[in-house]
């Protein structure tokens, strides 16, 4: 059996398992309903870990949705509908970081340092608390650029394939693989840091 | 023959641990064979706060309604005639 790379505590998130259920949508449109009811979970995890802010991922999710919404007839159907969510939420996030870094001439000079990091990379790690599992994993992601931080988080999603995350991202499915070892080894290197 | 109070002591002590196994249960480690798998299960665990839906519907329902084309216009007027 292959060595597990990564391991955490098993626990429950007590701050979210209280969460009350999302409130039953009455839009005009009882398809676009739907679409909202199957991809919200995807794009406000993408939008939370991008952005890593949750009140921020809750305005870009609302956002992208609206956006969804208002070009919903301008989707030709070449790709399925969760890719082109995730197109649009990419699209939303790459332009509010690139305001904040403007903004805040924010420089991450450690991702050089992820980058080539590679002493304990194979090492299983532990987390005692499953509810630190998250803010770890967004420190992580933190570390990396925002390349690699994209390809974990759209390759994570298993409704993908790697050809729908080559499209995204704009190279080809190979390229795509290549850059997915960096970024794994970048980010087991990153979390191991965060212990 | 009375029991020996020790051993009775002991299984009760052995009694109540088994009971507090029941009740707390060991936190069994989550192992993660890659970082997809630690970001899928994160994700998981990860709720969409209600809010957004509840501003989407506000949001949506100030969208102006979809302009009629010409077209339909024109066979909607044919019909009532």
């Amino acid at each position: 059996m292959e060595e597990p790379l990564l391991s955490a505590g098993a626990g429950e998130r007590a701050s979210e398992a209280s969460v009350p259920p999302a409130p039953r949508l009455d839009w005009a449109s009882k398809e676009f309903g739907a679409i909202y009811d199957a991809h919200a979970q995807s794009i406000y995890y993408l939008t939370l870990r991008m952005l890593g802010d949750p009140t921020q991922a809750e305005d870009a999710t609302h956002d992208v949705f609206l956006k969804a919404y208002r070009k919903m007839h301008q989707f030709r159907g070449d790709s399925g509908v969760r890719t082109w969510l995730y197109r649009i939420a990419i699209n939303h996030c790459h332009n509010l970081v690139q305001t904040w870094h403007h903004r805040h001439m924010v420089n991450n000079v450690d991702n050089v340092v992820w980058e080539t990091t590679s002493a304990g990379a194979n090492d299983p790690l532990r987390v005692l608390e499953t509810k630190e599992l998250g803010q770890r994993i967004q420190k992580t992601l933190d570390t990396l650029t925002e390349e690699y931080r994209l390809l974990l988080l759209l390759v994570a999603d298993e409704k993908l394939s790697y050809q729908d995350v080559a499209n995204l991202t704009g190279q080809t499915a190979d390229a795509v693989r290549g850059k997915l070892h960096r970024a794994r080894k970048a980010f087991a290197a990153a979390f191991a840091k965060f212990a | 023959m009375k029991p020996d109070p020790s051993k009775l002591r002991q299984k009760a002590q052995e009694e109540q641990a088994a009971a507090f196994e029941q009740t707390h249960p060991k936190r069994a480690a989550l192992q993660f064979a890659s970082a997809e798998e630690a970001i899928r299960y994160d994700a998981g665990e990860t709720a969409v706060p209600p809010q957004i839906a509840q501003r989407l519907n506000e949001s949506i329902a100030r969208e102006p309604k979809p302009a009629v084309s010409w077209w339909r216009r024109w066979f909607s007027r044919d019909t009532r005639e």
